[in-house]
């Protein structure tokens, strides 16, 4: 019974953290979005990403 | 947790505030001294001192491509160095201390904060740097400049939304103003319940983490200053850092002890502490100083960490594969 109580908690405890992060992640996403909107609205720079990298240096 | 540190030894007195550049090769260290350092962070040998200020050093930052250094101090001064030559390139002069400085993230702008006394409010001011030349040919008059009205604020930055100004306040609020008009546009009164002491911004600036003398930690979102996650400690805290490859935070603080533990011991009882970002717990301590954490920093990679203390040490730990493998709650994906 006390095995069974147990694992019921952790089982509870995993889905809470696992609600967590989700939480989390979801909010991240949501967040890299407006900020990479942010950037081209402004026409900054973005990070180059490295396929342009490498079409420059054949352009070059 | 991690190797035995390196000790960084050439302050006499307090650490303010110390940083890496962004490529984590190089860490910055500002004193009470009046000294600013900076080393190797792989050796913690001493490349070169930034000596010019007449008072405490209280803050410093370095920009993006590690040309520039900005530095503020209790003389009154704000001083640009050129990180290579070790030069003084320009002096601001003000009324009153400069306790907190940031470069903006495409290095082209300063926000600093000059401090309230006898009859001089305190201030936030922008300054557009000249980054054309040898860096010597700056403005005297900022770009903008505003008074806060209420709480004086303590620590600054720039989030990503473009044109506001981050601020964290004595009172505890954390705040967004307008960096042109210098009106408040977001405000969280209760942010905190006490003195807002550091304000680290994650690597995209849409969040940061703060660190207060009310013995708490905690993120917020930047654009809408909720608070995301909360981490309470049972001491003032003086810095907190976010991490930028593992999901914990890093604080630091402490109640300096009544009487002085000998200076014989290897170590002091100060430690770090780090926090589970996510789930609000605390994951582990590493002791070290012999007096409170007054700033802790990341290496950009997350490869290591430093910490100054108010016994005049920096200590950089450089994190072992251990630290890495350990994983406490499994195998989760945390995005940064």
């Amino acid at each position: 019974e006390d095995a069974a109580e147990e694992s019921n908690v952790s089982a509870e405890l995993i889905a809470q953290r696992k609600r967590l992060v989700d939480e989390w992640n979801a909010w991240r996403i949501r967040c890299q979005e407006e900020v990479a909107e942010e950037r081209r609205a402004r026409g900054v720079r973005q990070e180059p990403t490295r396929r342009q990298e490498e079409e420059r240096e054949e352009i070059e | 947790m991690s190797q035995r540190p390196i000790l960084l030894q050439g302050h006499e007195r307090s650490l303010t505030q110390i940083k890496f550049n962004k490529e984590g090769d190089l860490l910055f260290s500002a004193s009470k001294d009046s000294l600013v350092n900076v080393w190797f962070s792989h050796n913690g040998e001493r490349l070169g001192t930034y000596d010019g200020h007449n008072g405490t050093v209280w803050t410093l930052d370095v920009d993006s491509q590690s040309r520039f250094l900005v530095t503020g101090s209790a003389d009154n001064e704000m001083r640009l160095w050129s990180v290579q030559s070790g030069k003084c390139l320009f002096v601001w002069e003000f009324p009153t201390a400069v306790k907190r400085v940031a470069f903006s993230e495409n290095d082209e702008q300063i926000v600093c904060i000059t401090e309230q006394r006898m009859g001089h409010q305190g201030a936030i001011r922008v300054f557009n740097i000249n980054r054309e030349g040898d860096g010597t040919n700056q403005s005297r008059e900022p770009e903008s400049m505003f008074h806060p009205v209420g709480s004086k604020a303590t620590v600054c930055a720039f989030p990503y939304m473009p044109g506001l100004i981050l601020t964290g306040h004595e009172s505890g609020k954390v705040a967004l103003f307008d960096a042109k008009s210098g009106e408040e546009v977001a405000s969280n009164e209760r942010a905190h319940m006490d003195v807002v002491t550091d304000l680290q911004l994650s690597v995209d600036r849409s969040y940061f983490i703060t660190s207060s003398k009310d013995k708490t930690a905690r993120i917020h979102d930047a654009k809408t200053l909720t608070v995301l996650k909360t981490f309470s400690t049972e001491t003032p805290l003086n810095s907190a850092c976010l991490t930028p490859n593992t999901p914990y935070v890093l604080l630091g603080g402490g109640q300096e002890a009544m009487n002085v533990t000998t200076t014989s011991l290897r170590q002091g009882k100060f430690e770090t502490r780090f926090w589970h970002k996510i789930f609000e717990e605390e994951v582990g301590r590493v002791k070290g100083h012999f007096g409170p954490l007054n700033t802790i920093a990341v290496h950009p990679a997350g490869t290591a960490y430093a910490s100054g203390g108010e016994d005049g040490f920096v200590r950089v730990h450089h994190f072992d594969d251990s630290y890495f493998r350990a994983k406490p709650y499994g195998d989760i994906e945390i995005l940064n």
